[in-house]
């Protein structure tokens, strides 16, 4: 497979895997790091700051971008040609996918 | 600091608004023959140079913005909250649930908009071009709204 056809897979599945891994770290709250803005402080996994807000953001984003990583790395070294068989639609339908879900979980804010 | 910062930041995004935007409306609407007014001249655009700046410019106003981020959460957020803006805080929320994920696309969003002949490749361009261009409106005017309720820094 040409490093052209490697690439296809690998923008294609971190595309899919990042954005349902994204979902799941924020829906069940999985962040690789936590911060603490009003302290400065920078905690392992989802460890609340001392005092005022924490913030998972940045380490959802670390969860989701290392998983779909290794998954994506792993899909583009598969022998043979995998990028036959992987729709490249699933770059796009699967984060629209997650948005809406995302969403769904906020709606909350809308109907108050 | 973060008037400054977030001024830049805004003006980015600007820049950023207006080359998805041509490029999302020269992919699903491109013009053939020469363009004679300005709706023409505006789908004419050569949509493949813009890539490598929609890409640049996207990580530097994301990374901007997860800057901006830290100082919204302890300030203006927590007075959004007071006021019961519900909906524009709702609405932030989801902005950086949606920058998140278009971090995800740029890789694949660089890859489709190579030189392909094949009607998948073109198809999934186009689609990935609008929900790039989707994430980048909302973001801006999520962060507009935001501003205008209680500017960072003020």
């Amino acid at each position: 497979m040409s490093a052209r056809s490697r690439f296809a897979v690998f923008s294609v599945t971190f595309a899919a895997v990042y954005a349902a891994v994204y979902y799941f770290a924020v829906y069940y709250n999985w962040p690789l790091f936590s911060y603490g803005p009003q302290t400065g402080q920078w905690l392992a996994l989802d460890h609340s700051a001392s005092a005022g807000p924490t913030m998972y953001w940045y380490g959802w984003i670390a969860t989701a971008a290392i998983a779909a990583a290794a998954v994506a790395l792993v899909a583009c070294s598969l022998p043979g040609n995998p990028g036959k068989r992987l729709w490249s639609g699933f770059a796009w339908l699967v984060p629209v996918c997650s948005i809406a879900a995302i969403v769904y979980m906020l709606s909350g804010y809308f109907t108050r | 600091m973060w008037i400054a910062l977030v001024i830049t930041h805004g003006l980015l995004a600007f820049l950023l608004l207006g080359a998805i935007t041509h490029q999302v409306v020269s992919a699903w609407a491109p013009v053939r023959a020469g363009a004679t007014n300005f709706v023409d001249r505006f789908r004419a655009v050569g949509s493949a140079h813009y890539v490598n700046a929609v890409i640049v410019l996207y990580l530097i106003t994301a990374t901007m913005g997860g800057i901006l981020y830290t100082n919204y959460r302890i300030t203006s957020r927590l007075m959004m909250e007071m006021g019961h803006y519900w909906k524009s805080v709702g609405a932030f929320e989801i902005k950086e649930h949606l920058i998140a994920i278009g971090l995800a696309l740029l890789p694949a969003y660089w890859y489709f908009w190579q030189p392909s002949s094949d009607a998948g490749d073109l198809r999934t361009r186009k689609f990935l071009t609008t929900l790039l261009a989707f994430i980048i409106w909302w973001a801006f005017l999520a962060g507009h709204v935001a501003n205008n309720i209680r500017g960072i820094g003020t």
